[in-house]
This record gives structure tokens, sequence and C-alpha cells, in this order.
């Protein structure tokens, strides 16, 4: 290391930060925050785990497409956009990115960087969960546009309706993605084991408790998806083997009693499902900034040192 | 070398808190008043009392002592289990305002790796607030000043502990703070990058600066500054001028451990000196243990060894059994 060192470091700087108003200068912070946290995820490894269940998604659509020909697509596409993807994918690509809202930055010591800055903690993580939402949204989207591109290409739906459910599809998985994030941002502040905790609760309570006929799946956030995909779209589709036959396969497997209640009146309507998941997506939020905002970051001294 | 008592007695730490027109020009840059901070049953600072002045000072301590958790208590990021703390006059914990002022190069190695130097320093001042076209500015002029412009496109991952610390010092001085806050900067660096560094530093100081750089080596604080603070197992064991313990640091053998590939020839050129006492080989490390009486004599001669015989000294470190010593002293005395 031998660069020469220049005259006068500090002389000449102008004190910009004098001459800026804090709000704005607040805003530019938050923004480079925003847009740090964009680029974490870009350069992290994480998006090949999400390229693998994209492609594992896509290329079972398409082995399932290729093996039983008369399978409907509308049947094909509830299996896959409306059980595999919320189910499995949505859970997974929550945990994976909102467990590193804070985790990473501790783990790899940069958060420093950031608590030194003139951001209130609490706008810190609000601007983190932002990006982290907004990274999450892009890969639904683009996850479900491939998804449903597998199962309505070359078949006899019509591109206008097919690209309509898709993108009903896609508003909803992204409602859920966000709803998740914000549950597991919140989680992540309240125990370091994010990644199994996380993987549990999706099991177990979004997975098992929420495809029970009782009123614990008011507690999950799968349930309040299905409601909205229910009550905006049509599940009803040919029966495989028997194309004269229909049924409503979403109540069926969901579990929604439209033969005694044909309405679902004992069921919320969508405008109180989509309240209810913003709320809660609110309310996590603000927890976890809340959290976040009173604690410590202590870094420990390198060994060598 | 004031001991504590006395030194505290001097000050006022009951005097009132500083209005907004002091805080433009306070007295001192850190005031603590009985802090102590403890992690569950370890206690990092026991009731701390202390004003850091304005200018250069130098918080000195080996491993253990709490010049980290000062420094942390000091830029907000821990939360003192007790007592008041306030740095130009305000409160530091969930003030992000006041970093606006501070400035932290922190002790740890971390960088965000995928960067450039460039990149890493310019987002550090949009952090800070910095216009697009004032970030951009900042960020040239301090990577000029650190002497990184013509490394600063190139990733941070393969930057050279020098470098690496250079572009720390870089982007805690990009938002133009009037408080720095150094955290044991030289640690690690080869000769020349210490030198330079250390120049920097001093540079800051002259300018106006309040800077106060953490140490656990004493020499390399004393080139910087004549004030220094002692810590010990958390507590303040003195505090005033260098001089004062430089005799009890003659006392006892100075131990500084050179890391270089050409150790075998590095030592044969190094025990040709009149105030090495012994030479250990570390051939684990590639390196030599160096035994001093005068370890001001030597720190001089290093640079130019690093630059004159072609011999590339990795890293200097020194090991703190010396200061420790004189610790001991302070605390029996």
């Amino acid at each position: 290391m031998t660069a020469p060192v220049a005259e006068s470091p500090t002389r000449t700087m102008t004190p910009a930060l004098a001459r800026r108003p804090p709000a704005s200068s607040r805003l530019i912070a938050l923004w480079s925050v925003y847009v740090l946290t964009l680029r974490q995820h870009l350069h992290g490894k994480r998006w090949m785990v999400i390229a693998g269940m994209c492609l594992l998604c896509v290329g079972l659509v398409v082995l399932v497409r290729a093996t039983a020909l008369d399978f409907p697509p509308l049947m094909l596409e509830f299996n896959f956009g409306f059980m595999f993807i919320p189910q499995a994918v949505l859970p997974l690509i929550a945990l994976i990115y909102a467990s590193g809202i804070v985790q990473d930055e501790q783990e790899e010591q940069t958060m420093t960087y950031l608590l030194i800055r003139p951001i209130p903690k609490w706008a810190l993580y609000s601007a983190k969960l932002f990006a982290t939402l907004t990274t999450t949204v892009i890969l639904v989207v683009g996850l479900t546009a491939l998804t449903y591109a597998a199962v309505y290409l070359g078949s006899k739906t019509g591109i206008k309706e097919a690209s309509y459910r898709a993108l009903q599809a896609a508003a909803i998985h992204s409602l859920a993605v966000v709803a998740y994030c914000c549950l597991f941002g919140l989680i992540s502040l309240l125990t370091k084991r994010i990644l199994i905790v996380g993987i549990l609760y999706a099991l177990f309570l979004e997975g098992l408790l929420a495809n029970m006929p009782f009123s614990i799946r008011l507690a999950t956030v799968i349930y309040y998806t299905r409601l909205i995909a229910y009550r905006s779209m049509s599940f009803v589709s040919a029966v495989p083997g028997n194309p004269d036959r229909t049924t409503d396969v979403a109540a069926e497997i969901w579990q929604l009693d439209v033969h005694t209640d044909p309405a679902l009146l004992d069921h919320p309507q969508m405008r109180t499902c989509l309240i209810v998941l913003l709320v809660a997506c609110a309310a996590c939020s603000v927890l976890a900034a809340l959290l976040f905002s009173q604690r410590e970051f202590h870094v420990k001294t390198p060994e060598k040192a | 070398m004031t001991p504590v008592p006395q030194s505290l007695a001097a000050q006022s730490p009951t005097a009132p808190s500083p209005t907004p027109q002091s805080v433009a020009a306070p007295r001192s840059i850190v005031e603590f008043h009985g802090v102590s901070k403890w992690y569950g049953n370890v206690i990092g600072i026991n009731k701390l009392t202390l004003r850091v002045p304005v200018g250069v000072t130098g918080l000195l301590g080996p491993n253990g002592a709490g010049k980290s958790t000062f420094l942390q208590l000091a830029t907000g990021q821990l939360y003192a289990s007790q007592g008041k703390i306030r740095v130009l006059g305000q409160p530091v914990w969930n003030n992000s305002a006041i970093n606006r002022q501070i400035g932290l190069c922190p002790e740890q190695d971390a960088f965000y790796e995928w960067m450039t130097g460039w990149d890493f320093v310019h987002t550090s001042a949009r952090l800070a607030g910095l216009s697009r076209a004032a970030a951009r500015d900042a960020t040239e002029r301090t990577l000029d000043a650190v002497g990184m412009t013509q490394y600063q496109g190139r990733a941070v991952r393969g930057y050279s502990k020098g470098m690496r610390q250079r572009t720390k010092l870089a982007q805690s001085l990009v938002h133009d703070p009037q408080v720095l806050f150094l955290d044991e900067p030289l640690t690690g660096t080869d000769p020349v990058a210490r030198h330079d560094l250390m120049t920097i530093i001093q540079r800051l100081g002259s300018e106006g600066k309040s800077v106060l750089v953490s140490s656990h080596v004493l020499h390399e604080v004393q080139t910087l500054t004549p004030n220094i603070i002692l810590l010990n197992h958390g507590r303040l064991v003195a505090e005033g001028n260098v001089r004062d313990i430089r005799d009890l640091i003659d006392e006892h053998p100075h131990h500084i451990v050179l890391i270089c590939d050409e150790y075998r020839r590095l030592a044969g050129r190094i025990l040709s000196w009149d105030d090495v006492e012994g030479v250990r080989v570390l051939a684990k490390e590639k390196g030599l243990m160096v035994e001093t009486h005068k370890p001001d004599a030597f720190y001089s001669r290093l640079p130019q060894l690093s630059l004159e015989d072609g011999l590339a000294i990795k890293e200097v470190y020194s090991d703190d059994d010396s200061l420790e010593s004189v610790f001991k002293y302070l605390v029996n005395k």
C-alpha cells in the first residue's frame, strides 16, 4: 500500500449537510437504504433458491401437461397457482428475504454503517422492509406469470382470459407475500432461529390448520387469500377423464361448504379479508419497527485485535 | 498523567446541559456521567464519568478494557445500563439527528464486499443524506484525502488491509462530521499505510475536527496526540498528558509482531538495530516478534525498511503486554 496521501483531506470539504434541510436529507438517506437493500438482494445468493423454485414449479406444470393431455388447464392452474405456490413457495420466498432484513446486516456486521446515519431506527427498518416487499412482489409476479404461461400457452383458453386470471392470481399472491414478509420480519426480531420458526409456522399453521374447517384458520394468511381468490375467480372445472361433469375444485379442497351456504355468508367478505390482511401487515410492521428502534446492536471486538 | 480522582474532581460533571448555542462550540465532545454497561453478567463499562475534550484524544486500553463499548455507547449503538451520555451536548440514544455531526470508523473489518471503494463511500454519503451531486463531490474529495483515488474502481473484497482501513476512514469522513470516532484504525495495517493513516488523522485534528482514536498501542496514539484516556476493565484508570506515563512504559519491554513473507531476511536486518533486544521467529504465522525498549524509534524506522529494503511487511501489531503491565501498575498504585 504505497498510495500517496493527498493534501488537505477536509480543508475544501463544504459542509453540505449544513445547507440542506433535515427533512429532504432524511428522505435521501431513506431512499439510499431502500436502494442499498435492493442491491443487497441482487447480490445475494437467495435468488438462486428462488430461481430453483420457479423452475420446479414451471417444470412440474410442463411435465403434467406432457403426460396427462386431457388434464383441464383450470385444474392445473388451481393445483399450482392456488395450492403449490401459496402453500409452499410464497412463505418460503417471504421467509428467505424477510429473515434477512435485520439478521443479514448483523451477521455481516454492516449494521453499524446504517445505525450511524441520521435515520431514525424505525424508519431504517421500514425502508428495509419496503425494499424487501418490492423484491418479493416482483419475484412473485414473475413466478405467477411464468406458471400461468406454462399452464395456458397452447391451451384452448383464450389469451385474454388467461391473462386476466394471471393478473388476479398475481395480485392475490402479492398480497399474501406482503403479509408473510411483514409477519416474518417481526418474528426475525423476536428470535434468532427465524428460519426454523418460519418453516414450522408455514408447515403447521399455514399448511395444516388452514386446511381444516375450524375457526383457527381465521388466524392464517392463506385462509383470507383463498377467500379473496374464491370470491373473485371461478374454479369450476371439468372433471379429468369425464369432460361432461364439472366440479368446484376450490370449494371442495379448501373446505368451503357451498352446499349449505352457497354465498359463503359464514365466511368474511372480500373487503373484510382485504382489511384483515392489510391491518395485520400494518400491525406487524409497526410492532417490528418499534422493536427495532429499541434494540441494541452490539458488535463484538474481532478476535485478533 | 493525572490520576483519576483528582482529574475528575477538577471537572464539573454536574454542569448544566449546554444550550443550543453552546452545542455549536462545546467544551467537550463526549460526556459520560456514571455510565455502566452490562452484557448479562459481564461488565463492559463500569461507572465511568469523564469528558472528552475538543481536539484529538487517544482512548487507550488493553483488549477487553471497554474501548469499543465506550465508542458504541458514544455513537448511540448501545444503550447505557446506567448513567447519562451526551455527545456535543445532546443525548445519543435514539437521537439520529446527532449522527449528522458524527463519523465512526468501526473496528470490525466489515464492508458490502461486492461494492467498489467509490461505491461504498458514495453510498455512505447518500446514507448520510447528501444529494447525488454533493455525494459525488464528497466521495471524490474524501477518497483523494485518504489516498484511495487510484484504487476506487476496484471491488472492496480485493483490497488489502490498509486499503480497507483507508476506505473505512473515508466513509466516516464523507459527510464532513464535526466529531470522529476511530476504533483501532491502525490495527493490522502495513507500516506505510499506518504512517499515512496517522498523517491523515493528525491533519484532521489540525483542521479543527475533534477525533477520538481508540488503540491498545500507546505508541500509535502518542504520535497523534498528547491527550489520552486510559481505560482498563471498563474503568477510567487515568487521563491527561501522555508524557507522564512514558517513563512507566519504557520500564517494560515492548513486543511488536511483524508479518512478512521474507521474515528470516527481515530478522537479519532488524537484529542489526541497537534498540532491538530480541527477535523470536513465528514460523507458523510467517512473522517475527520483536522485543524493544525503544518502540518509538523502532516504529519510526519501519516504513523506511519497507520502502528501501523491499521487505513487504504485511502487518504490524503490538502485543499489549507492556501496556497491560503499566495498567496494572496504575491500578495498584
